[in-house]
This record gives C-alpha cells, sequence and structure tokens, in this order.
C-alpha cells in the first residue's frame, strides 16, 4: 500500500499531540500511565484520525467504529484522542484524576466517545468481542451470502494483561463466532507494572499462540504509520476471522531519556516534565 | 386464614428454568432485540426455538463465565438485550467482578439468569450449592437482583426484567416447585406482595422457600398464631416500606431463604429493621455452612429449612415481643 506522506505527517503530528496532552493531563492529576499511553499513542492516532468511522458531533451513531482500550489504565492518550477529535473540551484535562472530573484514572463510558468502563485488566476482549457480535446480528448479506456487519472493533490488548485468562477465552471464542469484524491491536510493549513480561510470567510466541487460536495474525512495528495502516486495511480484506495484529512497541516511546525505564505508573518531577515537553516539541 | 393470589390446591410441580424457557419464548418473538448467550448450558425451550429460527441472536461460549458475562456487557453496549445463562455459583464466584464492572457499573441492560441458584441443588454437593449469592449481588451498586418463588412469579419476572432497562440478576433455583399463584396474580417489580395477612409476627420469604414459609402460617394458624406472609421477590432494591410497616404492624419477624443468612435476605431485612423499626427478628436459612450433597428433604432438615423449623423460629421471635 502507497500512503501520501502527507498522511504520515498528518498522523506523526497528531501522535505529537496526544503525547504532550497526556503529559499536560499526568502533570494536572500528579500522576498516571505514562509508559504505556505513550506506547499506544501512534496507533491510537492512527485509529482515530484515519481509519475508524467515527462521529465526534454523533458520539452515539450507531454505525460508528469502536474502539475499546482494554488496558483502560492508559487513559491520557486516549482522552488526548477524543479531544483533539472534537468529543469534550481540553480544559477537562486539568481536572484530570481528581474528585468530580470527567476523564477519571480509568477510562469510563460516561466520557463522550468513550465505549467502555475499564480499569479490571483481560475483560476488554470480551466486551469488543460483545461489541462486535451485535453489529453481526440482523446485518445484511453481501452476494455470497455473508454477513456485513454495521461496524468495526478494535480493541487494544496489553501483552502484560494478557497473563488474564479471560483474554484467551474471549480470543477461543472470537475464533469459534468467526468474528471478522474485531482487530485486537496488542501493544507489546514488553513490560508490565513490576518488570519485564517475559520475566513476569512469559507470554512468548505471543503472535504463534494468537494464530494458534485460529485468529488472522500479523507483527509491525507500533510506531510505523506505514506499517500500521497497511495492518489495518490488510486486515479489511480477510474474511472468516478475528483479527490479531502484534504491534512491537516502546513503553514510553517519545521521549528518548524515558524509554526502555518501564516508566509505568509515575508522578513527573519538574525536570521530568520539562524534559517530556522538550522532546515533544 | 385468608390467602391471596394462591391456587386452591397447589398446581403442577414445574422447575423454574423451565417456566422461564416458556416465557422466553414468547418474548424473543416479540422483542428482536433480545439475544440469549449460554456458558455451555442447555439451551431449553427459548434457546431451541431461537437456534432453528435466528441463529445469528444465540451464542455458547463454552465454559468460560467471565467472558459470557462480559461478551453480554458488549452486546448491550450495541443495544442488545442479553440475558446470559450458566450455573449461578460460577456466573457468582467465577465472573463476580465481570458483573460488577462490565456490566453494573455502566448500568448495561444485561440481565444474568442465575441458574441452579441457591442451596437446594440438592444431588450436586457443596462445590455447586451458592450459598453466597445474595450476599455478593446485594453489594453491587445499580443491580436489581429478583427470586421467583414459583412457576408463575419465574414467567412474571422474566417479562418484567426485560420491560427494565439496566442490569438484572435472576435467581432461578433447581429443583421443580409447585405452582403457588393463579395466573392474575398482580407482579410488580420491588413491591412484595402480602400473601397472607396476619397481625401476630411476619415471615418474609424469598425464592423457592415460600411453599415451606406458606405450610408454616398455616401450622400456625391452627394454632390461633395470625402471621402475615411477604413474599420478597426483589431482594434488591428491597421494599423497606413493607418491612418497616410489617415490623410496626406485627412487632416480630422471621426472614426465610434458600441461602447464608450472613449478608442475605435476613441481612437485608435486619438491617432495614434495625435502623428504621427495631423489633425481635430470627432468620432461616443457611447458618455460615457449606452444603453437601442430599435430597431436597435431607437438605432442608440438615439445614433447618422446614416449614417446622420457620414455625419454631416464629414462636420464638413472638416470645421476645415486649
Amino acid at each position: 500500500m502507497v500512503y501520501d506522506e502527507k498522511l504520515f505527517k498528518k498522523l506523526e503530528e497528531k501522535a505529537k499531540i496526544l503525547r504532550r496532552d497526556a503529559v499536560e493531563m499526568i502533570r494536572a492529576g500528579e500522576s498516571g500511565w505514562m509508559g504505556g499511553s505513550f506506547s499506544q499513542a501512534d496507533i491510537i492516532a492512527a485509529l482515530m484520525f484515519h481509519h475508524m468511522k467515527h462521529d465526534p458531533k454523533n458520539p452515539q451513531w450507531e454505525e460508528r467504529d469502536r474502539l475499546i482500550v482494554s488496558k483502560a489504565h492508559c487513559c491520557e492518550t486516549v482522552y488526548a484522542a477524543l479531544a483533539e477529535a472534537g468529543y469534550f473540551s481540553k480544559k477537562e484535562y486539568q481536572s484530570y484524576g481528581q474528585f468530580g472530573a470527567l476523564l477519571q484514572a480509568h477510562t469510563e463510558r460516561n466520557a463522550p466517545g468513550f465505549e467502555y468502563s475499564g480499569g479490571s485488566l483481560g475483560e476488554g476482549l470480551s466486551f469488543a468481542l460483545g461489541e462486535a457480535l451485535a453489529a453481526r446480528i440482523g446485518a445484511s448479506k453481501d452476494k455470497s451470502g455473508r454477513s456485513m456487519p454495521r461496524f468495526r472493533v478494535f480493541c487494544i490488548v496489553g501483552d502484560g494483561e494478557s497473563n488474564e485468562g479471560q483474554v484467551w477465552e474471549a480470543v477461543m471464542a472470537a475464533a469459534h463466532y468467526k468474528v471478522d469484524n474485531l482487530v485486537a491491536i496488542v501493544d507489546h510493549n514488553k513490560f508490565q507494572s513490576s518488570g519485564a513480561v517475559e520475566e513476569r510470567i512469559n507470554i512468548m510466541p505471543l503472535a504463534e499462540k494468537w494464530q494458534a487460536f485460529g485468529w488472522d495474525t500479523m507483527e509491525i512495528d507500533g510506531h510505523d504509520f506505514n506499517q500500521i495502516l497497511s495492518a489495518l486495511e490488510k486486515v479489511d480484506k480477510v474474511k472468516g476471522k478475528p483479527h490479531a495484529i502484534i504491534a512491537h512497541t516502546t513503553k514510553c516511546k517519545g521521549v528518548p531519556s524515558f524509554e526502555h525505564k518501564n516508566i509505568h505508573f509515575c508522578k513527573l518531577s519538574d525536570e521530568m516534565y520539562a524534559e517530556a515537553i522538550k522532546a515533544l516539541k | 386464614m385468608k390467602r391471596n393470589y394462591v391456587m386452591e390446591p397447589p398446581g403442577e410441580m414445574k422447575a423454574m428454568y423451565q417456566a422461564y424457557n416458556e416465557a422466553m419464548v414468547e418474548l424473543v418473538k416479540k422483542n428482536e432485540n433480545i439475544v440469549l448467550l449460554y456458558g455451555d448450558f442447555p439451551r431449553g425451550a427459548a434457546g431451541e426455538f431461537l437456534q432453528k429460527e435466528q441463529p445469528d441472536r444465540i451464542y455458547d461460549v463454552g465454559i468460560a463465565e467471565a467472558n459470557l458475562i462480559t461478551t453480554a456487557a458488549g452486546m448491550a453496549g450495541a443495544g442488545k438485550i442479553p440475558f446470559t445463562h450458566c450455573h449461578s455459583i460460577f456466573a457468582v464466584g467465577r465472573a463476580y467482578n465481570q458483573i460488577r464492572q462490565n456490566v453494573a457499573f455502566d448500568k448495561f441492560n444485561v440481565k444474568i439468569v442465575l441458574c441452579n441458584s441457591g442451596m437446594l441443588w440438592t444431588f450436586m454437593g457443596g462445590s455447586h450449592q451458592i450459598i453466597e449469592e445474595i450476599a455478593a449481588l446485594r453489594a453491587i451498586p445499580n443491580l436489581v437482583l429478583v427470586s421467583p418463588a414459583d412457576p408463575v412469579e419465574t414467567k412474571k419476572i422474566t417479562r418484567a426484567v426485560t420491560e427494565y432497562v439496566g442490569p438484572v440478576a435472576i435467581r432461578l433455583a433447581n429443583p421443580p416447585v409447585p405452582t403457588i399463584f393463579k395466573e392474575e396474580y398482580p407482579f410488580q417489580l420491588g413491591k412484595a406482595v402480602t400473601v397472607v395477612d396476619g397481625k401476630d409476627a411476619t415471615i418474609i420469604s424469598t425464592g423457592m422457600m415460600l411453599a415451606d414459609s406458606l405450610a408454616a402460617t398455616e401450622a400456625l394458624a391452627k394454632e390461633g398464631i395470625n402471621v402475615r406472609l411477604l413474599n420478597m421477590h426483589t431482594i434488591k432494591p428491597i421494599d423497606e416500606e413493607a418491612v418497616i410497616k410489617a415490623a410496626r404492624e406485627t412487632g416480630a419477624m422471621v426472614t426465610v431463604e434458600d441461602s447464608s443468612i450472613i449478608g442475605g435476605l435476613g441481612g437485608a431485612v435486619a438491617e432495614i429493621v434495625v435502623e428504621n423499626q427495631p423489633v425481635p427478628l430470627k432468620r432461616i436459612g443457611i447458618k455460615d455452612k457449606f452444603g453437601q450433597s442430599g435430597t431436597i428433604e435431607e437438605l432442608k432438615v440438615a439445614y433447618e429449612l422446614t416449614a417446622k423449623d420457620i414455625a419454631k423460629a416464629v414462636k420464638e421471635a413472638i416470645k421476645r415481643k415486649k
């Protein structure tokens, strides 16, 4: 697939805005999940500002594509994407994670544009599966008799999160029902809260697992827009199977001195804040 | 003794899941948003009907209760009315967080059918007899918890929860139960039913224990003790008004359930009575013990759930009246 350079430029700029806005939120809320929020930022940007059909003026549009962020603690870049798209004002950032705030410490469905209240890991893919199945019920059929789902569902799953058994229950069921309007994107940043994924409980080989369960599976660099967009386009063409995109990412991507440090739940000191803002200019 | 809405003599014995299915067959025809989800659970008449007529409205996710509940939440997120079916012990025991976080938190319109609910799943033994479901589910905000007493009420509840928009858990006991209510019995979600009126004490019963509670009131009436019997089909939100009124007017109370009295119906009623109208109260139910295999009669005797136990508790409560 050949994309216009301008599109890459636009998405790179959007991803930078998401990370910068996330820094402002973490600063305002005095805490946040910078590492995982940053590792998924490019994927979120590609989905929200190019690939997904959605309408900020009509958040409840029945045929909108859904984005379910199963690792819901990584909410800051999602909040930023929704605000940047126009679902709510960026003024909300200032009360992030505070009493009475629209933007709670984990994504909640009360915020416009939000589909899913997460916080308990391993559950989002099941929720996405439910949405995807619902999109097929009573849907019209194409010439070959295949159901044409009313919308697609994209679910960001964490690699650490994949320790949870329920992820694999959903993986099994989605393959069984051939839910081809469901796309799981694994933000494979190689770290979980307390250390390296492989050291905590080894989930490797990861792509092979999804494949063995019957998913259309591919591996990409989750920070390369060409690869992200190509993968998303490719899955639309594969019918009869759910799709897994294993996106190799870097925790805290975007602030070079923070990368590979496993910054998970963090507070931003004045120095860290200044460094992050400088890197994201 | 005047009994309201009660058949004389009791009607046919029927399992609640069968009665539920009889109502559901009609409902799935009328309401195309209803979707039936199963966790490797027998489908019953409604499931078999949909499988034949509209297979895209029925899904079995296998022995995976967590996925069952959250998938239902996702479907509700897209406007469907999913009913989930699996054993209560595994819905509540293995998917508690999914009920709390994925269903109740966002008030999703999911109906969780708690099959083989309560203590009296006779043969299966302690691993399968759930004693703590009322206590566990009662503490979850937004969740409505209902517990039908007989086949007629099961059907009425099935229709009522379909109309109601929001999360509901429905307790369906395993053993066949007698038909107690006449068809014309008026049912309203959240409103306790005065099955028998009386002044000396009140029995508040939920679920399949109504038959034994009714037998207790009859036995007591023969001894000149006139007991009010409330059928508390909606455990949450509980009909506080009816409980307070009964405490005030009768001055003594006994709660009856096939579930743990710790946090169960007994706990719920005790909370209301103590805060509003303190009266002597005895709780019939499972007293901090696990279950075991046995016939229904053996289990009722062993766990003190018989009409005799209920009547004895009523007398003790009356004795403690000031």
